[in-house]
């Protein structure tokens, strides 16, 4: 547009002012970017559960009752089951008085490749897994956390059983799951030689064959215990997580009221500046329609100027909002159980373009109702005025 | 001579219009960081006023909550005979032995959370004094009855007084309400221990016990002694340090909201910054007849830095009452707000803006209006009286 | 060139109304160097504005250069302006954050031209005020006479022809403003255009080939300027 050497030019009128406006503009978009990972970094992993045909089966008291591990095998025998394991929370902690930091359990390796098929996790790693008793297969995001790699051997001493055990990590999940997963069996050969009975499980995760099948099989395995001792309740993954996180919601609801509030600051301070600038300018505004420029053009071009400023600080936002996660994600990520997902901090690529636009949008909409009105100005009237 | 405040405090009404802007932008800064400082310091206060002084907690060594813990029948019995522990007034040690099970409940808008419930004897209202049954009575032994915290009965379905509530797949009548003054106590369930070691097919009743200790005892020599007894694997801690490290997690919830509030605090002083810059601006030829007349570099200075000041304040002000109504507006509309516990469980948080919580922001405006206007008084404290009155 | 019939013109400041035009008729041959003189708050300015399609008069009939103006829609208007007249005014002339070149070039960006012949007619605008070395300065950079100068470049630039302007040499010392009334002169002159200015300066008469004087927003008197008389002197 051959009025954008106009536009550029103006903003450099007061470079101070502009710097500013845009860095303030700026930090507020990388604000409202970081909130929005937060509720994000859960939606991502409700769409991954969303996307597969694995079903959980608990007892419907709740996942802290146990369920007798001999549902496993019935389970399994159910059509539509194509693959089945049981998980027991093993509770371990790398340092007692710190607690569990990370979710472990103790799992059965026969059927776990088929169930977690959709991990995208290497054939050898669930090879490994089977083939030796201490082997573990974890996490990729707890991984890094801890500095550990494929190969390292780690102890974690359980809070729930007295035991305490060492494992060989053979294998990375590529999700975004920080859990650890190691054999059954070996936890229960170390509660036999404590002399700690073990029959029971905590859940069953079971792969379907057919996406349509799914209800109808969820239904056919909670009619099969209704009349058992442990009555159970069977859903599919996403309801699961879904109810796990579900107190997240609230807290969700409260980042973005928060986030909208910040939204609210741009305009603020984008409109300011633009109606500053713009009385300022109200003289030469005159002149310029004196000699011919018509209201839409005085108009378009004082609002591009307020949306080219905004334009530029919502790209130096969105990049600074992408360096601030990658932070956040190295030291703060895993926030415990009370944000679970949330501390994720993945910055996806629609967060950014979004926030850009949001930028652009605000700057339009502050400048507005000042570009408007120095558009109308009666000519006559401001050269009275002024001169 | 200095100028008067007057002078400031006019020269920023008189411009209404910029400095309302800066004192939205500030005050807009103010609520969001006091929302979130305030969630943190409720959920804080929550697990800080939980627990007593005077109170030991037991669980088997390893075990960091009770959530985690097994006790033995033996190890509760020969316990409760050690020095130093109160007794209440037939002899009998004030020893409350627990236990502690999660199962799902379901919450009045649908959604499924764990819920601490804790089975306890009759002992554990003298040991937890801080409980105290609000309503109706505390449950009778052996009869499926429950007592529930306050803020359980307002969340849950069918937790009301009165109520069949509904988990782990039986029924349990709501009898009583308990209050304990805001701690996380009143997020939990009550019930007969060996009717939850039956429905939740424990082996052992008890997950751990709490004791509370004679008045002028040695708390932690009973505790050591409790820890080096080779007969049981088990620990001993003060209660309120229990709860305390139960908060330890909140601090990186903290991290990231300071963190969060000094961005949002640097781009409110960019905003103000500009604004303060304007009014030098605008006010050259002002600032040069004050400086004509006399006053000092330093009074031009302080003048301009107590209107940035000033602004901070006032905005610090709106921002907190408008944080203060909407704290409250929140809770009505959201109930309590859950937020999940080490040991898995939701306490139930109300969100509250106390004065501690407004400190920080208090701090932050302050700061904000320091240094957004620290630049632009400098600026007017520069100018020549010649060239000020020049430019006019 | 210019024909004013009957126009009157009030407005408000305040709760006050001023009549800034009572009923005033004029007439203004194409290629005359005009002067519209008066003290202050006789209209002389209101007048130009009229005149130059900047206000519209509340009664009366204004023709410029064939056009009517009383009946033109803004947009029509600033069109009009764009293609046929030419503005010099006092302060804020010039953008202060363009060159004087882009100065110079502003009203061709209302024009279908090409960057290329735009920037050519602008530099031969500059030429003609005698500025071609300051083309790339700043106007902090010029001297008030040197923006006034730029500012009748800019007006010349699209052809324009009429041109206006409203008090040019208010803000100079005396060689500035003999130098800027020259310039306008051979506008007149050289370039056949024709030149109306408000002014108080007396010094302007003996450059203009008519002085208008009001008062009150009444037509007082019209009389020949020094221009005129000059060249009938250097007729006769």
């Amino acid at each position: 547009m051959k009025y954008l050497p106009l536009i550029w030019r103006n903003l450099g009128r007061n470079p101070l002012r502009s710097l500013l406006t845009a860095a303030a503009i700026a930090l507020a978009i990388a604000l409202v970017c970081i909130l929005r990972t937060m509720p994000a970094g859960l939606d991502a992993v409700l769409a991954s559960a969303a996307a597969n045909t694995r079903i959980s089966t608990h007892n419907e008291a709740g996942i802290v009752y146990s369920m007798p591990y001999a549902y496993l095998a019935k389970v399994r025998a159910v059509p539509g089951v194509v693959s089945a394991i049981s998980w027991n929370w093993f509770g371990g902690a790398i340092d007692v008085t710190k607690g569990t930091e990370f979710p472990n359990f103790a799992v059965d390796p026969d059927g776990f490749a088929e169930v977690y098929a959709d991990w995208g996790l290497d054939p050898k790693a669930f090879e490994d897994f089977r083939k030796y008793r201490d082997a573990a297969l974890v996490g990729h995001t707890t991984l890094e956390k801890y500095r550990w790699k494929v190969g390292d051997v780690v102890t974690l001493q359980s809070t729930v059983f007295p035991v305490s055990l060492s494992f060989r990590i053979v294998g990375s999940i590529p999700t975004s799951t920080p859990s650890f997963y190691f054999q059954r069996e070996y936890l229960a050969q170390a509660l036999s030689a404590a002399g700690v009975p073990f029959d029971t499980t905590g859940m069953i995760w079971s792969r379907i064959d057919d996406p349509d099948r799914v209800a109808p099989v969820m239904r056919q395995i909670d009619e099969m215990f209704h009349n058992s001792e442990a009555i159970t309740s069977t859903e599919t993954e996403v309801s699961f997580v879904g109810n796990f996180f579900s107190g997240l919601r609230q807290l969700v609801t409260i980042i973005q009221i928060v986030a909208a509030l910040v939204t609210l600051c741009i305009v603020f301070i984008a409109a300011n500046t633009a109606s500053m600038s713009i009385r300022e300018r109200v003289g030469e505004i005159a002149i310029l329609k004196a000699i011919g420029f018509r209201k839409q053009t005085i108009f378009s071009t004082l609002l591009a100027e307020a949306g080219l400023l905004a334009l530029v600080a919502g790209i130096a936002g969105a990049a600074t909002a992408w360096v601030l996660t990658k932070m956040l994600q190295h030291y703060a990520s895993g926030g415990g159980p009370q944000l679970g997902p949330l501390t994720a901090f993945v910055v996806s690529n629609v967060i950014l373009v979004q926030a850009i636009f949001i930028a652009f949008f605000i700057g339009i909409l502050s400048g507005w109702v000042p570009a408007l009105g120095a558009s109308r100005r009666s000519v006559a009237q401001t050269l009275r005025e002024v001169f | 001579m200095a100028l008067p405040l007057s002078y400031s405090w006019r020269s920023l009404l008189a411009r209404g219009s910029r400095t309302a802007f800066t004192v939205a932008v500030i005050a807009l800064v103010v609520i969001a960081t006091t929302l979130f400082w305030s969630l943190i310091g409720s959920l804080r206060r929550t697990l800080v006023s939980s627990g007593s002084p005077r109170n030991l907690v037991v669980m088997r060594k390893g075990a960091t909550n009770d959530g985690s813990s097994q006790l033995s029948l033996d190890a509760y019995q020969a316990i409760r005979f050690f020095e130093g522990i109160a007794k209440d007034s037939e002899g009998n040690p004030l020893v409350s032995p627990e236990l502690v099970v999660q199962p799902f409940f379901h919450t009045t808008s649908g959604a499924r959370e764990n819920v601490l419930v804790r089975g306890v004897d009759p002992v554990a209202l003298l040991v937890h004094d801080e409980v105290k049954v609000r309503e109706g009575r505390m449950i009778h032994p052996s009869s499926g009855e429950a007592v529930v915290g306050r803020v359980v009965a307002m969340r849950y379905q069918g937790a009301s007084l009165g109520s069949l509530l509904r988990f782990g797949n039986a029924d349990w009548r709501v009898v009583g309400i308990l209050d304990s003054g805001g701690s996380s106590f009143e997020s939990e369930v009550w019930v007969d221990p060996r009717e939850l070691a039956n429905n939740a097919k424990r082996p052992l009743p008890y997950s751990g016990f709490r004791i509370r200790v004679a008045p002028g005892a040695d708390m932690d020599a009973l505790a050591r002694r409790i820890d080096d007894d080779p007969r049981w694997a088990l620990e001993a801690t003060r209660e309120v340090d229990y709860y305390q490290q139960l908060t330890s997690s909140t601090r990186t919830l903290y991290i990231i909201v300071a963190g969060l509030a000094v961005l949002a605090g640097i781009g409110a002083m960019f905003g103000a910054t500009n604004n303060m810059y304007a009014a030098v601006q605008a006010r050259t030829s002002e600032i040069g007849t004050l400086r004509a007349l006399g006053f000092s570099r330093a009074a031009i200075l302080t003048a301009f830095l107590a209107e940035s000041v000033m602004t901070a304040a006032f905005a610090f002000a709106i921002g907190a009452a408008i944080s203060w109504l909407l704290a409250i507006a929140i809770s009505a509309a959201m109930g309590g707000i859950g937020f999940a516990s080490q040991t898995f469980t939701t306490n139930v948080v109300v969100l509250r803006v106390a004065p501690q919580d407004l400190l920080m922001p208090l701090a932050l405006s302050l700061l904000i209006g320091i240094f957004g206007g620290l630049a632009p008084a400098a600026a007017a404290a520069r100018l020549r009286p010649v060239d000020a009155l020049r430019k006019a | 060139m210019i024909d004013l019939v009957n126009v009157s013109r009030l407005y408000h400041r305040g709760a006050d109304e001023i009549h800034a035009l009572e009923r005033v008729s004029l007439h203004v041959e194409r290629q005359r160097f005009v002067a519209l003189m008066g003290p202050s708050g006789s209209g002389k300015s209101t007048l130009l504005n009229v005149l130059a399609g900047l206000d519209r008069p509340n009664s009366g009939e204004v023709t410029v250069a064939g056009q009517r103006l009383n009946e033109m829609s803004e947009d029509q208007l600033a069109e009009f302006r764009a293609h046929t007249v030419g503005f010099v005014f006092q302060f804020f002339n010039l953008i202060p954050v363009l060159s004087a070149l882009e100065n110079v070039e502003l009203p061709l960006l209302l024009t279908r031209l090409g960057k290329s012949e735009r920037r050519q007619r602008a530099e031969t605008a500059l030429r003609v005020v005698g500025l071609s070395d300051r083309a790339d300065h700043r106007p902090r950079e010029l001297s008030g006479g040197e923006q006034q100068r730029v500012a009748i470049a800019r007006s010349i630039v699209t052809d324009a022809e009429l041109i206006v302007a409203d008090e040019p040499t208010g803000d100079l010392d005396a060689k500035n403003a003999e130098e800027i009334l020259s310039l306008l002169q051979t506008l007149r002159r050289d370039f056949g255009k024709t030149v109306v200015i408000v002014t108080h300066d007396p010094r302007a008469e003996k450059w203009v080939d008519e002085v208008i004087h009001l008062d009150k927003g009444v037509l007082l008197e019209k009389r020949p300027g020094g221009a005129a008389r000059g060249a009938a002197g250097a007729a006769g």
